[in-house]
């Protein structure tokens, strides 16, 4: 059931967020090299735009 | 040296760890060898001026310069201040993991780590994958993507998503945050549960996405070969001790 309502809901946000990393990384090289930027946009694409998204509604 | 395994080894102890470990000093003693130090390998340019070390092998990893960084020592050294401010046996012991677990990750490579500084400045390594930082990052990069060192991460990121239960919501509830209540309670002051679990995640989340968006430039976008023979790939120029 836990598995179930993380792979339906989270990771979804997740699996988008990775993909966007990964081609932002490709595109920019420099993107990739910065622990403290992953963080911010993992921050901005799985928490801050869905809850904005959530307010907005 | 070694690039994803840093981000992810700490997932896999935690998985056996449980609540005998607290995250976020395991996470920090993951990355502290090379915390202060990887930018003037690599060099950086700061307002036309370029700061990088004038041999950057052997300030990385060797004495005089601060390979001392990476021995067993070290950690234990580190391990004891923050006993002795922290008054935290968990805090310690986590660092010293996460510490312990980067210094022999790095034996991997070409040049090795002195783990027995300050008994012995040699450095101990079993040259499976090229040491090439010397090069510049961007070329370091396409050449550890295409040897055993991109194998290597490729490890951690499956071993990784076979315990993904420690990236879950109620593991982060009933162990991450139950082995370190006073931090995440602190930091659950100024965000939501939302955010601290997504800080949580983040070392995972940037390990196994830089993995695979390096793999994609140094093999689709560019063309560097691959070579997974031992020690390789012998096109770079690898640094050996």
């Amino acid at each position: 059931m836990k598995a179930a309502s993380f792979l339906s809901g989270e990771l979804r946000l997740y699996l988008v967020a990775a993909v966007v990393y990964i081609a932002l990384g490709v595109a920019v090289p420099d993107f990739l090299w910065s622990w403290v930027e992953g963080a911010a946009f993992l921050l901005v694409a799985v928490w801050i735009v869905p809850e904005l998204v959530r307010r907005l509604r | 040296m070694s690039w994803a395994a840093h981000d992810l080894e700490p997932y896999a102890f935690q998985r056996h760890f449980g609540r005998r470990i607290a995250f976020v000093p395991l996470l920090v003693g993951s990355y502290a060898p090379d915390m202060l130090s990887k930018w003037f390998v690599y060099g950086i340019n700061v307002f036309g001026v370029e700061l990088k070390a004038d041999d950057p092998v052997q300030f990385h990893r060797g004495w005089p310069g601060v390979g001392f960084t990476h021995s067993l020592a070290f950690g234990l050294l580190i391990a004891a201040l923050i006993l002795l401010v922290s008054g935290s046996r968990i805090w310690a012991f986590s660092f010293l993991l996460g510490h312990w677990a980067h210094s022999l990750t790095d034996v991997g490579d070409t040049i090795g780590t002195m783990l027995f500084f300050p008994l012995s400045t040699e450095t101990i390594g079993i040259g499976a994958w090229a040491y090439a930082g010397q090069v510049g990052r961007t070329l370091d990069a396409g050449a550890y993507y295409s040897g055993l060192g991109f194998v290597w991460d490729g490890f951690w990121i499956a071993y990784g998503l076979l315990s993904w239960r420690v990236l879950t919501r109620a593991y982060f509830r009933e162990t991450i945050v139950a082995a370190d209540p006073r931090f995440w309670g602190w930091c659950g002051r100024w965000l939501p549960e939302t955010a601290l679990l997504v800080l949580y995640r983040t070392s995972f989340f940037y390990g196994s996405t830089r993995w695979a968006a390096w793999l994609i430039w140094a093999h689709v976008v560019h063309d560097f070969p691959f070579d997974l023979s031992w020690g390789g790939p012998h096109w770079i120029p690898a640094a050996h001790d």
